[in-house]
């Protein structure tokens, strides 16, 4: 008996957020080369030495997440999601992960010579907690490479890629927010913000998928021990690769709070309750996450609040009937 | 101020304005960030001097400042620098604090040390102002300035007095012709007019369209893109000494066929070779587009080049009204065939994307224009309010005369309504603000440019705005989209509009001279005047009443009076008001930005170089229900209110249309409509909110 195709039929909702984040992945569409990073060359000249070198460090660390995510977590996960609307979605997802990736390029590239570029990408093959980061996650994402996983396996890997996406990206992203705030790698930064605005839907959307699943598992009290588990063997990982990054430039207990408060955001996407006691995330890099609309002005930066727009509304013969008298 | 290890503390306590206590922000922040922005680096890192004697003659020695000398004696400034430092003026924010000593402050040569204050600045643009007037002139415009009054944009605030400066003026603009030496002329002029300081804007109406004939061959045209390509490349390259990006606008006439290609640019994913990524744009819509699409017939684009062979004038330069059948019955003529409101709803979807294009309706800027006996307002600026009369300039091959007419130049300042209102000056502040404006038109002569430097030599123009009426409504409980402040506009812009004529009459009557083409013009023949001779704009709501107790009023007699007295004299000025969006210098005036609405409650800024919090000015647990946000305002009501103002103001206003996420392309082309039918000259950007996606879960759960 030969195996049945379906097409992906848009025209009846499976779920109640899959075309919702359909659309607002769409909006958020974008890609690196609208942005001008090199009205930061200035910038970069001025910051001293070990900021440089820990900016460098928090990209070449970011780019290797986008890497593994677009190359390995989406796909894999993509396999084993039932609903075809759901997949579609992580699809799409999936190719903004690669343009995630090649932003930092962009920014590299713009700043820094190829003598530095190579230094740092052999550093983040060199690094054992990054390797580290990158090996824990794949393991998960490499147990569902095969026929038919169990539903934990799947859950488990999605769990996994949500602390990807939702944790142990902010280490990387406290820095350029940070600088931000102080008028340093203003152009730059504003690549950053749209990654973080991609990253935290994709966090939510990835997220409860992985809610769905966990209700139909029978042994969930143990499956969210396993989860717990696992973010604590990430999160020690996690405070070594601050400190080996941060540590010259002093920022390493402010980044360390950041990583904790973002470690109980990982853990509410997923549904679960915070464990972390956070009590003061450094304003600057708060305020730098929030991606509602800022003012700036048009003429010394581009904007990060336009979005693609999707619909499409035609004018009606009514719409010119209008009463344009003041009485005033 | 490099950053190192550590953050700033004054970045950290505005920043801490948004943690919220018991649901309110901690307001008292901010004033803490400014005294420790004092406290730690301005007091540490600005210069000391014992005397005052010590400080001038340094400035001077050291060729930071003008020799004041020259013009007065160490007492006459004394004089000025006493009464300036004895108001005891205190910064109300941090934003005001900070965009003061980040973009204004007198720096040394290092760039490390403050050689200013604010008082300091303020005496030394007063001085430079009145250098030719007198010591009592100085102390009339130092008066309104540390007053806060009225501020000067921002290159005459910035630079006057200075000794190695840019210019004085802000506002360039012209046209260029449809030839190789006209689009060189316009090249040249945007570097110099760029590495300058100023703004510049360009008509490309009159290029001819991608594929048009060239030398009688056809299909060989570029069109406009390649043209704003290099304009685009040569604002980039020509900044003003790498102090701040050059900025530059280009506008297309809408019948023009290069129309959609041009609104392509600014699409996100779009060819790198066609995108256009810094460049402002913006169209010009003439009466007959929007007729078309209202009455949803056929509307044709037109091939420039095949009109100007066929009639020997450009088709920018027409009438569309009177021409447009003409021209699309007339088979030599090339044209395409389009749907209007197809492309009014792409301008929305543009506008949807970038904020772009800036829309002009060339005819609502014609109709009540005083100058049409001289000759028509064609295209605008890159904030679009400045709308006067231009021509394109012959430019001839070497050895050949060139035929230089009319560029534009303006220099703008504004009034802060809320200090002028309370401190009940307005006759005497507008009078000297407008002699502030004269000054720099007349000692501002741009030859390198000579089209821009006969407009200001023969026009004189000036543009006096207004910036903070959102806050003083707010402050005075009236919500910004309400009759009242109908009202209270169509009072004070009135008044406005009277003593700025009033100024400009007596200064004609002084130097018994007029702009050239007063004869001309709508001022002269006394129609001007029609609208205020023949009705009252005293307030009629008695909250509005109130606000204007104490103030006289001009009425129709006084009006009437004072057509006879312009008959009579004429006025210096052929321009006089625009209102500007006024952004840096609204944040040192601790105002609302020009007659928008707010955007926030505590406005995020993102700059170039910084991220700043700014509580609103006048902000109080009492009144913060009047601190509407313009993204949750009714736009056809916002539009409403400027169409108010726009009647008192002979050049425009610039006005941005606050949109979220979910308003359809619909929804935007709507606003455009009724911006047309209200007469408004103009509309600048349209900024989104964005909705996030919390907002959209709950809503859908």
């Amino acid at each position: 008996m030969s195996k049945k195709f379906t097409a992906v039929n848009w025209n009846t909702p499976e779920n109640d957020y899959a075309l919702l984040f359909w659309e607002q992945n769409i909006k958020q569409f974008w890609i690196d080369t609208e942005y001008i990073p090199s009205k930061d060359i200035d910038s970069w000249k001025r910051i001293s030495p070990e900021i440089k070198e820990a900016y460098k460090k928090a990209l070449g660390g970011l780019t290797l997440l986008d890497t593994l995510q677009s190359h390995t977590g989406m796909p894999k996960i993509i396999d084993h999601i039932t609903c075809l609307q759901n997949k579609a979605v992580l699809s799409y997802m999936c190719m903004m992960e690669a343009i995630h990736a090649k932003s930092y390029s962009t920014i590299f590239s713009t700043v820094s010579s190829t003598a530095e570029i190579n230094e740092i990408f052999s550093w983040v093959e060199e690094n054992k907690h990054l390797q580290f980061k990158a090996a824990t996650i794949d393991a998960f994402y490499r147990a569902i490479d095969k026929e038919n996983p169990t539903d934990e396996e799947v859950y488990m890997a999605i769990a996994a890629s949500v602390l990807l996406e939702s944790f142990l990206f902010y280490s990387g992203f406290f820095l350029p927010l940070w600088l931000c705030g102080q008028g340093e790698m203003v152009a730059s930064a504003d690549i950053i913000k749209k990654i973080i605005a991609d990253e935290s839907i994709h966090g939510i959307f990835v997220g409860l998928i992985g809610q769905d699943i966990f209700k139909k598992l029978p042994n969930q009290a143990a499956v969210k021990e396993r989860v717990i588990a696992l973010l604590h063997h990430l999160y020690e990982n996690e405070l070594k690769y601050t400190e080996e990054v941060y540590t010259e430039v002093g920022l390493t207990a402010d980044v360390k709070e950041y990583v904790r408060y973002n470690a109980n955001k990982a853990l509410m996407n997923l549904g679960f309750d915070a464990i972390f006691e956070v009590k003061q995330v450094n304003p600057i890099v708060l305020n730098g996450l929030n991606t509602e609309t800022t003012q700036h002005d048009f003429f010394s930066k581009k904007s990060t609040n336009y979005e693609k727009s999707t619909e499409i509304v035609h004018l009606k013969n009514e719409d010119f009937e209008m009463d344009a008298t003041v009485n005033i | 101020m490099s950053v190192n290890t550590g953050a700033l503390s004054w970045i950290l306590l505005n920043n801490e304005i948004m943690i919220k206590h018991e649901d309110e922000f901690s307001l008292h922040k901010d004033k803490e960030a400014v005294r420790a922005y004092f406290l730690e680096y301005v007091n540490k890192n600005t210069v000391f001097f014992y005397t005052l004697k010590e400080k001038i003659d340094y400035l001077i020695e050291q060729n930071y400042y003008v020799n004041f000398y020259e013009f007065f004696s160490f007492e006459e400034m004394e004089r000025v620098y006493k009464f300036v430092f004895d108001k005891k003026f205190r910064f109300q924010s941090f934003m005001s604090a900070f965009k003061f000593f980040q973009s204004y402050a007198l720096r040394d040569d290092s760039g490390e040390k403050f050689l200013e204050r604010y008082e300091d600045r303020v005496v030394a643009v007063s001085l430079f102002l009145a250098r030719k007037e007198g010591v009592e002139k100085a102390l009339e415009y130092a008066e309104i300035f540390i007053n806060q009054e009225y501020q000067p944009a921002t290159p005459t605030f910035l630079n006057a007095g200075k000794k190695r400066s840019g210019e004085l003026v802000s506002c360039f603009l012209d046209e260029i012709g449809d030839n190789l030496n006209g689009i060189g002329y316009a090249v040249d002029s945007a570097m110099k007019l760029s590495s300058i300081g100023g703004g510049v804007s360009f008509n490309i109406s009159k290029i001819r369209a991608r594929g048009e004939a060239i030398k009688g061959v056809e299909g060989r045209a570029g069109g406009v893109l390649p043209i704003m390509k290099i304009m685009e490349d040569t604002f980039s390259y020509a900044n003003q000494l790498g102090q701040r990006p050059g900025a530059g606008a280009v506008y297309l006439n809408i019948f023009h066929t290069d129309i959609e290609e041009f609104l392509d640019c600014k699409k996100i994913n779009v060819d790198e070779k066609v995108r256009i990524k810094s460049l402002s744009i913006g169209i010009i819509v003439p009466d007959k587009f929007m007729e078309l699409a209202e009455k949803d017939e056929a509307c044709y684009l037109i091939h420039p080049h095949t009109v100007m062979q066929e009639y020997g004038t450009y088709f920018d330069d027409m009438d569309m009204d009177k021409m447009y059948d003409e021209l699309i019955n007339n088979p030599r003529i090339k044209k395409k065939k389009i749907n209007a409101r197809h492309l009014l709803v792409k301008i929305a979807q543009t506008q949807k994307e970038s904020g772009y294009p800036y829309i002009f309706f060339k005819e609502n800027a014609n109709r009540h224009h005083a100058l049409n006996g001289v000759g028509k307002v064609k295209f605008s600026n890159l904030c679009t309010e400045i709308m006067q009369i231009s021509e394109v300039s012959d430019i001839n091959i070497y050895g050949e005369e060139d035929t230089i007419r009319y560029g534009i130049s303006c220099n703008l300042g504004s009034l802060n309504i809320a200090t002028v209102m309370d401190n009940k000056r307005m006759a005497q502040t507008i009078k000297t603000a407008m002699r502030a404006l004269t000054v720099v038109s007349d000692e501002t002569d741009i030859k390198m440019v000579p089209s821009i430097a006969k407009a200001n030599k023969e026009l004189h123009s000036v543009g006096l705005g207004a910036m903070n009426l959102h806050g003083y409504l707010a402050k005075n409980f009236i919500m910004y989209e309400s009759d009242e402040a109908l009202d209270f506009a169509n009072t004070f812009f009135m008044m406005m509009n009277y003593y700025s004529l009033e100024a400009s009459m007596e200064i004609a009557k002084e130097r018994k001279r007029t702009f050239v083409g007063f004869e001309k013009s709508a001022y002269a023949d006394g129609t001007y005047f029609d609208a205020y001779t023949s009705r009252e704009y005293a307030p009629q709501t008695d909250r509005v009443k109130e606000l204007f107790e104490g103030v006289n009023i001009p009425s129709s007699a006084d009006w009437a009076n004072l057509k006879a007295a312009v008959k009579e004299h004429g006025i210096f000025h052929a321009y006089r008001l625009a209102i500007a969006p006024n952004q840096s210098t609204s944040y040192i005036m601790n105002a609302t930005a020009s007659v928008m609405p707010i955007v926030d409650i505590i406005e995020v800024r993102e700059y170039g170089d910084s991220t700043t919090y700014y509580p609103m000015p006048y902000l109080t647990n009492d009144n913060y229900f009047y601190f509407k946000s313009a993204y949750d305002m009714d736009q056809m009501k916002v539009l409403r209110l400027i169409s108010v103002i726009q009647r008192h103001i002979d050049q425009g206003v610039s006005t941005i249309l606050h949109t979220n996420s979910k308003d359809t392309t619909r929804d935007l082309s709507k606003y455009y409509i009724y911006a047309h039918k209200l007469g408004l000259k103009s509309l600048y950007y349209t900024r989104t909110r964005k909705s996030s996606i919390d907002e959209c879960v709950s809503c859908s759960a």
